[in-house]
């Protein structure tokens, strides 16, 4: 018993050395991916495993980093040159990265397989008209709405424009006392003057002092005047708006169908009266709350073609559309998209599956409404932000607050 | 027979542990990040050119490290009324009545419970239909029904002052517990004396407690203004810089991680440094030993 229980162990010891030795003659390419863990740990570790068997000279070692540190560990990956193949990065990021050419551009690697993402995906995608990242999951905002309090109100069908979810928003107010609406502010307002089509820098000069964007702003300071908006709406973020839609303190929202399934089982009853419609399209033609998450290879890694190889592997139909069911967000390919899959819950009754099959209609037209390559991003949006808050919030004039968010603009661009 | 050299060797050996790490982990980065703030720093590259003080004159002229700077300072106003409160507290806590471990452990709790979650607690005390307006609302003190729903952190005339209190109640216990150390190492002495002659409680506190005290008071004064002027961590949890409460540190981590322009974070960080410095050669001068 005791020598069986020997050799086994024996051999397990020699199994583990020789696969290392296997291993150690394969380029290794680890690869991180953004708070993804613990959660989608079973996808991640399948798909990692199903890359390796197919391989003979690349091995794959996922390595998940969480949101908050994500940031402060890809510098110091890049300021010690000792950094992973393929680090998973928002759009925004991406575009900040590559504006501090800490990731490098792939656009020659990926040239001859990019046409399997979607339009607005490979827009996303380019940088300065370089490639710097390989599109995988992305989420687009849906709109949630208390089925109950609309009736209240008298309103039978969900708003089909944004003027039409305003005064939506207006008439639940007026009629149940609650806040109608919590536009998504805590992110800055760049993306809802984009979302409108309105041009934020035009010609290398601020341009969003104009009546039109004026007109926007004001928009939004009459409905937080009259209480359709909440008062914190500008802290609001992803979890205060579910907890505040799962309360019943607001009406709508907009958000990713995924934000729903923490109402189904913390407020089951809200989630019986949720309704599901596509965010209405404005000028900017995509809805809003568009989001995606790429697959950039860091500057200074050495195997470049090797870690493209594994991002067009991540980012391929089949391992889209794995990743895409585990975690309730969407493949930024168009095979993967058409998958019956998406389309199966258009008549459920059941909210996150009615959700799915409306964002997965809407999202190859969603981008990501961010503003990049400016000078001074973060002053400069710390800015803009700091005057659209002021004016939403009655503190000044909507004209006044864009015009000085405008002179500080400019003031930075011309020093550029 | 040891001469005084090998004791000074010696001496360098028992320090040598905590000097090589605090070398590496605080001098070191001091050191590269002053180095920084007088350079153009390419991370991609990991080049650093001299720029002629460009970060300085940048900043210099930039309104939001201004007014950043404006509410760092502001933030001083809690130092003088932890400090008291700290000591008055300490002074509280420092008898032999049953239950007294319960009020010392009570105020320490704060300190030792992690920002983050103490920042999600307090967002919801400082929520406009939160706790604290829900008291308000209940003594009467502002109207009922949402008029009477104060904003307290996305109004800017006040966000800031609600900030410092969250820093009041999350520091006043760490200050408390250095006072009683103080307090305890006060002879019993010398206030049964000062009894026997008549001098009342009062008198007692200003002519006894706070001159014996004095080292101490300096320590914490020195920590808390250092804190007060570093504030960012509860800024980051409760507002994230939003309605007037964006401080001098939050600009040096929007320039970092925000921007990577690390030279420029650098030469903000370094004006920070600057004003802790100068404040606490001020400190030194008031409360520190005269020779």
């Amino acid at each position: 018993m005791k020598l069986k229980r020997t050799v086994a162990l024996a051999a397990a010891v020699f199994a583990a050395t020789s696969l290392n030795a296997l291993a150690a003659g394969k380029v290794q390419v680890e690869y991180w991916s953004n708070s993804l863990s613990p959660k989608f740990d079973s996808v991640m570790k399948d798909l990692t495993g199903k890359f390796n068997a197919s391989q003979t000279e690349i091995e794959a070692k996922w390595v998940d980093v969480p949101w908050d540190a994500f940031q402060a560990r890809m510098v110091a990956a890049v300021a010690s040159g000792n950094v992973p193949g393929l680090v998973n990065l928002p759009k925004p990021w991406m575009d900040q990265y590559a504006q501090s050419k800490m990731i490098v551009p792939i656009t020659k690697q990926a040239s001859g397989f990019k046409n399997v993402y979607t339009e607005g995906a490979n827009k996303d995608a380019s940088y300065d008209g370089q490639i710097y990242g390989l599109p995988w999951y992305q989420v687009t905002g849906v709109l949630f709405y208390n089925k109950d309090l609309l009736a209240k109100a008298g309103v039978k069908e969900a708003p089909k424009s944004f003027t039409e979810l305003m005064q939506t928003a207006r008439l639940v107010k007026e009629k149940t006392g609650v806040a109608g609406f919590a536009p998504k502010l805590n992110d800055g307002f760049t993306g809802w003057f984009l979302y409108e089509g309105l041009p934020v820098i035009k010609d290398g000069k601020a341009v969003f002092n104009s009546p039109a964007h004026v007109k926007l702003v004001e928009e939004f300071a009459a409905a937080y005047k009259a209480g359709v908006f909440p008062k914190d709406v500008f802290k609001m973020q992803f979890e205060d708006q579910i907890a505040a839609f799962g309360s019943q303190k607001i009406a709508m929202f907009a958000e990713g169908a995924h934000a729903l399934k923490r109402t189904k089982t913390d407020s089951p009853k809200v989630y019986a009266e949720t309704g599901v419609a596509g965010f209405p399209q404005a000028g900017g033609k995509t809805p809003f709350g568009g989001f995606l998450f790429l697959w950039s290879v860091p500057k200074g890694y050495k195997n470049v073609d090797a870690a493209v190889k594994l991002g067009k592997f991540l980012t391929s139909d089949d391992a889209q559309l794995a990743f895409a069911k585990a975690s309730a967000t969407f493949p930024s390919s168009n095979k993967a998209l058409d998958d019956a899959y998406f389309q199966a819950g258009a008549k459920s009754a059941d909210p996150v599956e009615r959700a799915t099959s409306v964002a997965a209609t809407a999202i190859k037209a969603s981008r990501t409404l961010t503003v990049s390559g400016l000078p001074d991003e973060a002053t400069m949006n710390k800015k803009l932000d700091d005057e659209v808050q002021a004016a939403v919030t009655g503190r000044k004039s909507a004209k006044q607050a864009l015009d000085d968010a405008a002179a500080f603009w400019n003031g930075k661009l011309a020093s550029k | 027979m040891k001469n005084s050299s090998s004791y000074t060797a010696i001496a360098y050996l028992f320090l040598a542990p905590a000097l090589i790490l605090m070398g590496i982990f605080t001098f070191w980065p001091v050191g590269y990040n002053t180095y920084l703030a007088f350079n153009n720093y390419s991370i991609a590259d990991g080049v650093a050119t001299w720029n002629n003080f460009e970060h300085f004159k940048y900043i210099a002229q930039e309104e939001l490290f201004h007014s950043a700077l404006k509410n760092s300072l502001l933030y001083l106003l809690v130092v003088p009324v932890i400090q008291v409160a700290a000591l008055v507290v300490a002074k509280l806590v420092n008898n032999k009545l049953p239950g007294m471990t319960f009020f010392r452990a009570a105020y320490y709790i704060p300190v030792i419970t992690a920002i983050s979650i103490a920042g999600v607690v307090w967002a919801n005390v400082y929520k406009y239909d939160g706790m604290l307006t829900w008291l308000m609302q209940t003594l009467h003190l502002v109207p009922q029904g949402p008029d009477g729903q104060i904003d307290w952190l996305g109004n800017p005339d006040i966000a800031l002052y609600m900030v410092m209190l969250f820093t009041f109640w999350k520091g006043i216990g760490y200050y408390m517990v250095l006072y009683l150390a103080g307090l305890q190492a006060i002879p019993a002495e010398v206030e049964e004396a000062a009894i026997l002659d008549g001098a009342n409680a009062w008198d007692r506190f200003w002519k006894i407690t706070v001159p014996m005290v004095k080292p101490t008071i300096l320590l914490c004064t020195l920590l808390s203004t250092i804190a007060a002027i570093r504030a960012f961590q509860e800024i980051i949890v409760l507002t994230r810089g939003q309605a007037d409460t964006y401080t001098a540190l939050y600009y040096v981590y929007d320039q970092a991680f925000r921007n990577y322009n690390f030279g420029r974070g650098a030469a903000a960080g370094l004006v920070v440094t600057f004003f802790c410095l100068m404040l606490s050669a001020i400190q030194f001068r008031f409360f520190g030993e005269k020779k």
